[in-house]
Parts: structure tokens; C-alpha cells; sequence
């Protein structure tokens, strides 16, 4: 916006002096976000057109496995609302910006969303940090509604912004208590630093205490650690049993690798992964074969995420498939907290079943693939 | 855990795409690796190819920059965003993960050391090796040290400084790529791999002292067992920073780094 209206003041041809004073003015107003209009959306325009739904994801970047799917699963039901008539007759326009797990590189995005797309509602924001860098542009000064669809630390009360995720509470209180009883009572803690983890972790802690386990440790690695031989000997050495983790990608795959090497699976160490729905591409399947102890369903899954050709078309609509099935386990975060198997299978196995229908390859290979997935010791809360 | 790192550098200028050679041998042992090929034949490979690519850009872009080394690395740097920048398009911006082609770990002294970590300093020690020897016991190493050390000196005694420097640029594009490829079973892929290894480079050259072999080395060794070792003792995001922190106050007080006055 601000180049626009920068071009139409300027003379035609602009002096050294004029440059200097425009390249002034705007930094300026840059930096005092005068420049940065708030633009309300044009409710009124929007009435005869399409409803404009904007998509603020992880498209790129470390985050992308889960991006990826985000943008997967809205394209494919914008196009069954589309199909079935849209909403209240008009059809849904789809915007997707890419906020490249990066949050300077999100926002400039997701302010071209509210400012020159004027779209109606952004969705989207994957991590915590990511919802705050966006929110600002958002609500504040585009007076546009935001859902966050995510798993988060709660503690979020801002006008026009809705949370439809799991919030602590929901994340933690039958899965610790459950863990407690079944896994062991000593709780490693290992985080990526930023609030999630930070806000989680706290409520964790409590609860973990309250119901007889013990913390033996609290750590907080920076996003892009790679290396974790420190904590996994600590996790090891100390004979942690549980390992509740919040680290995430780019450092979760290197994690549970080494977690796994060291041979925490084979002494019966579990492990509790808040997004281990999200079970979709190359990144997860390293996470896959690692936890191969806790999925029980390995060979399969495997088998679907390997290079075969065939299979990859098959993949992309799994992915569809199980985060259609992670949409509704946020919908209904109740049904999806790991209790039993029952449920959550259930969803999987129904997803899966109708992404194998739509990829029209054997829906058997899949159908056992969801068998395997929340079973055992894994944590499906997310 | 340990794990020495090596760095060249070239005529004094710092080699500000020395990551995205690594990130390129990361690449090229996931594409092998994607084709079906084990993962130990996209090892062989990656160094090769790289290079080869290496030597191309030598010889279409940074040679003609070896005049004026600011802009060359303003240059060099300019590259190792396009390399990085196109590895992150043709990845599609994603982590990939590539197995380890030696698979297990090994437990001495109630340590677990994963077997593919210990192989790898194995290689990279061998490989050191394999540098320094020519480095310092033929007459063209004596030539490259030269070259290294008083470029007009060395161009009056009839070294021909351009054709050491591309030498050796060439000859250490391969060490990168070697490098990435035998990281990114351990790091997993991703567009960003390099840019770490860039700066922990960086600071172990700045360590070991400019412009000596042993020097980067050394550097490489301490810079890698403190990124190592603090966050033992410290807070893992405190721990990050005092690997800086302890740098620079050494380079401070010691401005010639680790070896200096020492050289081969």
C-alpha cells in the first residue's frame, strides 16, 4: 500500500532530493506503522462477490510437513463446500499465503492478505509464535477475524481472534494422569524455546506433580538445535521413563533418532508427541521409524511414505486424509485426548478410508496402517 | 559429542558460501538417495559433484573476482544465496530426512555413541589427513602456503597466485560436500543446513587463527567441544551464546588465535 500511494505523489521523474525525502517519509512511517493502513474489510463490496477466506500457513520452511497439509486439507474442502453450493449461495474464494515458518516473512505476507486481499477471515498460524507475530496485523489494525486453529498454551483473550484448539488443559489432563499410571512417574521435559512450550510445560509440571510423578528435568533448546546427545544421555543416565517433548521441527526428527539409538524404546521409555497425528511426509517418517516402538504398525506406514511412485499419489491424499482426521480431532479435542484406542482410531480409519477411495488404490494397505496409528503409548491429544 | 570441523579458506577472503557447498553435498546425497541408490553411493558421489560445481563457478564467476577480495566475498556470498535459495525451490522448502547407511549404537562407559557419529570421525579425521600431508610435504602445498601467506612475493617468485587460489578453491568445494553428505543422515535436509556450519566455521577460524591449517583445525576441535560440552553445565539457550561469548573474549585477548606464530 504504501509504495502505491508513494507513486502516485511523486513527479515524474524524481530528483536525488526527492528520493531522499520519499525514502525518508516512508521509512518513517514504516517505523511508526503510520504507513501500514488499518483497511477495514469491505463487508458491503463482499455481499455480491465470493466470501474470501485468507490461509496463513507454514507452507515452506521447517514447519511445512504440517503447512503443507494445512493448505491441503482447506483447498479440498473449499472445493467440497464450492461444489455443494457454497455458503448461504455464495462460493468460497481461497487466498493461501505462505508464512515460511518464519515470522518477519509471515507477517509481511499475511498484511498483503488483509490489505490488498481484503480477505474476511484469515485462518491459520501454526506455531504460538507465529499467531502472535500475525495476530497485530490482523485484528488490530485490519479489524479482520482470525481463527487460530492450533493446539495452544491458552491465555489468549484478544478481540476478533477465535482459538478453536486444545488448550492446556485439554492437552494434559487425562494424558499425564493416564501416563502416570501407565508409563512411569519420571517426566522429562524437553522443549523448543518460545511460549508454547513455555506455558505448557507449567501446566504440565503441576499436574504431574499433583498426581505423584516426578520432573527430573525442564530444558529449553534454541528452534534450531539439532543436537541433543546432551539431553538424551541425561534423559538416559537418569532413567526418565517419560518423555513428554514440545520440541518441534526442525529438531524433532534429530531428536527421536537419537532417542531412539540410544535405545530409550527398547528399555521401555515412552514417549509423548503432542503432534504425533500429524504423521504425513518425509520429515514425520523419520519420526516414524524412530518411534517404530510406539506405533507397532510400522511396516505398513513405511511402506506407504517409501518412494514408490505409485504410493506418492497415494500419500499426498493420506495426507488429506489424516489431517482431515487431525481437523477433527481439534474439533472435537474431548474425543481425540488419548484414552483408550477406540476413538481416535476410529476417525483415522474412516479418513483413511475414504483417501484410499479417493486415490483409488488399495484401501486395505491403508486400513491397516490406521490400525497401527494411535495404538499403544502414543499421545494423540494434538 | 565431538566433531571436528574443517574449513578452507581462500586467499584470506573468507568463503561466505562454504555452507551451501555443505548444504550441496547434503542435496546430492538425498537426490542419489531418492533415485534408490544407497545412501553410502550418494556419499562417494556428492563430493565429486560438487566439485565439479565448484570448479564451474570458479571458473565462470570467482576468478574474476580474486583482485578485489571485499566484493569477492560480497560475491561469494551473493552465490551461496542462489545455491541456497535454489536447493530450498527444488526441495520445496520441506525437511527431508535421509537414513544413516551405518545404522545402531555403541555403548563405552555407560555413554551410548551412535555408530554412524563415531564413523564420521573417522572419515573426518582421515580426510584431515589427507589435506595436511600434501599441505606440508610437496612442493605445491610449500606453493599454496606461499601464495597464502605473501601473494605478491610469491607472484614475483613466479607463482602463478590465480591458478593456487582456484586450486585450492576447487579442492575445497569437495571437502564441503563431503561434509554435508556425511551431516545430513544426522541433521536431516533442509534449505538452512549450511548456514550453521557457516558461522561455527567462522568462529573456529577465528579461533585457530587466519590462515594456518592446525589453526582451523584446533579452532574446529574447541569450538566443537564447547558447543558440545555446555549444554552439560548450562542452559542449552545459554549455552548457544557462551560458545560467542568465549570466542570473542579469547580472540580478544589472544588476536592471533589458538596457534599463533605457529605455522606450517
Amino acid at each position: 500500500m504504501g509504495e502505491k500511494k508513494e507513486d502516485k505523489c511523486s513527479p515524474p521523474i524524481i530528483s536525488r532530493r526527492r528520493l531522499l525525502q520519499s525514502v525518508a517519509w516512508m521509512s518513517g512511517a514504516m517505523a511508526t506503522r503510520v504507513g501500514c493502513w488499518s483497511v477495514r474489510s469491505d463487508w458491503a463490496n463482499a455481499a455480491a462477490g465470493p466470501i474470501k477466506v485468507g490461509i496463513a500457513t507454514d507452507i515452506t520452511g521447517a514447519i511445512a510437513y504440517v503447512g503443507n497439509a494445512c493448505a491441503n486439507v482447506a483447498k479440498m474442502v473449499v472445493e467440497d463446500v464450492n461444489n455443494a453450493g457454497g455458503i448461504l449461495g455464495r462460493p468460497i474464494e481461497l487466498i493461501i499465503v505462505d508464512t515460511a515458518s518464519n515470522e518477519s516473512v509471515g507477517v509481511a505476507n499475511v498484511r498483503r492478505l488483509i490489505q490488498r486481499d481484503k480477505v474476511d477471515v484469515v485462518l491459520g498460524g501454526i506455531t504460538s509464535s507465529m499467531r502472535n507475530a500475525i495476530k497485530d496485523a490482523i485484528v488490530t489494525r485490519g479489524k479482520t477475524l482470525y481463527i487460530y486453529p492450533e493446539q495452544y498454551e491458552g491465555k489468549e483473550c484478544t478481540s476478533y481472534l477465535f482459538c478453536t484448539g486444545p488448550t492446556p488443559a485439554q492437552q494434559c489432563d487425562q494424558i499425564i494422569p493416564w501416563l502416570i499410571k501407565n508409563g512411569g512417574k519420571r517426566f522429562a521435559l524437553p522443549s523448543a524455546n518460545y511460549i508454547w512450550p513455555r506455558v505448557l510445560n507449567k501446566y504440565a509440571r503441576e499436574l504431574i506433580e499433583t498426581n505423584g510423578g516426578e520432573v527430573i528435568f525442564e530444558e529449553y533448546y534454541p528452534l534450531d538445535q539439532m543436537e541433543y546427545s546432551a539431553t538424551v544421555n541425561n534423559i538416559m543416565t537418569n532413567n526418565v521413563e517419560v518423555v513428554f517433548n514440545t520440541i518441534i521441527a526442525p529438531g524433532v526428527g534429530p531428536f527421536f533418532k537419537q532417542l531412539y539409538q540410544a535405545g530409550f524404546g527398547k528399555r521401555g521409555g515412552r514417549l509423548a508427541e503432542k503432534g504425533a497425528a500429524r504423521l504425513e511426509n518425509d520429515e514425520q517418517k523419520t519420526v516414524l521409524e524412530s518411534v517404530e516402538w510406539l506405533l507397532q504398525g510400522k511396516d505398513g506406514l513405511t511402506q506407504i511414505f517409501s518412494n514408490d511412485k505409485k504410493l506418492r499419489i497415494c500419500r499426498s491424499y493420506l495426507t488429506r486424509g489424516l489431517w482431515a482426521a487431525f481437523t477433527i480431532g481439534v474439533l472435537a479435542p474431548k474425543d481425540l485426548v488419548f484414552e483408550g484406542e477406540a476413538k481416535p482410531e476410529q476417525i483415522l480409519r474412516n479418513a483413511t478410508a475414504a483417501a484410499a477411495r479417493e486415490a483409488k488404490c488399495s484401501p486395505s494397505a491403508l486400513l491397516r496402517q490406521s490400525e497401527g496409528l494411535p495404538e499403544g503409548r502414543i499421545s494423540g491429544s494434538s | 559429542m565431538l566433531r571436528k570441523r574443517r574449513r578452507r579458506v581462500a586467499a584470506k577472503d573468507f568463503n561466505f558460501a562454504h555452507g551451501e557447498f555443505v548444504l550441496l553435498g547434503a542435496y546430492i546425497t538425498y537426490l542419489v538417495y531418492s533415485y534408490g541408490l544407497p545412501v553410502w553411493l550418494g556419499m562417494l558421489t556428492a563430493p565429486l559433484v560438487v566439485a565439479a560445481i565448484g570448479f564451474i563457478l570458479e571458473r565462470l564467476v570467482i576468478r574474476r573476482f580474486y583482485a578485489v577480495p571485499i566484493i569477492a566475498m560480497l560475491g561469494i556470498y551473493a552465490l551461496g544465496l542462489i545455491i541456497r535459495e535454489g536447493v530450498r525451490g527444488l526441495i520445496g522448502g520441506l525437511n527431508i530426512s535421509v537414513p544413516e547407511p551405518i545404522v545402531g549404537s555403541l555403548t563405552i562407559a555407560g555413554v551410548h555413541l551412535s555408530r554412524w557419529r563415531l564413523a564420521i570421525v573417522v572419515i573426518t579425521t582421515l580426510a584431515m589427513i589427507a589435506c595436511y600431508l600434501p599441505l606440508t610435504r610437496t612442493s605445491f602445498g610449500l606453493r599454496v602456503r606461499a601464495a597464502l601467506e605473501n601473494p605478491s612475493l610469491a607472484r614475483v617468485s613466479g607463482i602463478s597466485t590465480n591458478t593456487i587460489y582456484a586450486v585450492t578453491f576447487t579442492f575445497g568445494t569437495p571437502l564441503a560436500g563431503l561434509a554435508g553428505a556425511l551431516v545430513v543422515p544426522v541433521f536431516s535436509l533442509f534449505a538452512d543446513l549450511g548456514i550453521r556450519f557457516l558461522i561455527q566455521g567462522f568462529l573456529a577460524i577465528m579461533l585457530g587463527g587466519i590462515g594456518t591449517f592446525e589453526g582451523s583445525v584446533a579452532g574446529a576441535g574447541v569450538v566443537g567441544v564447547l558447543s558440545a560440552a555446555l549444554p552439560w553445565a548450562v542452559a542449552p539457550v545459554l549455552a548457544d551464546v557462551m560458545v560467542f561469548v568465549i570466542v570473542i573474549v579469547f580472540v580478544k585477548f589472544r588476536p592471533g588465535g589458538l596457534l599463533a606464530g605457529r605455522r606450517i
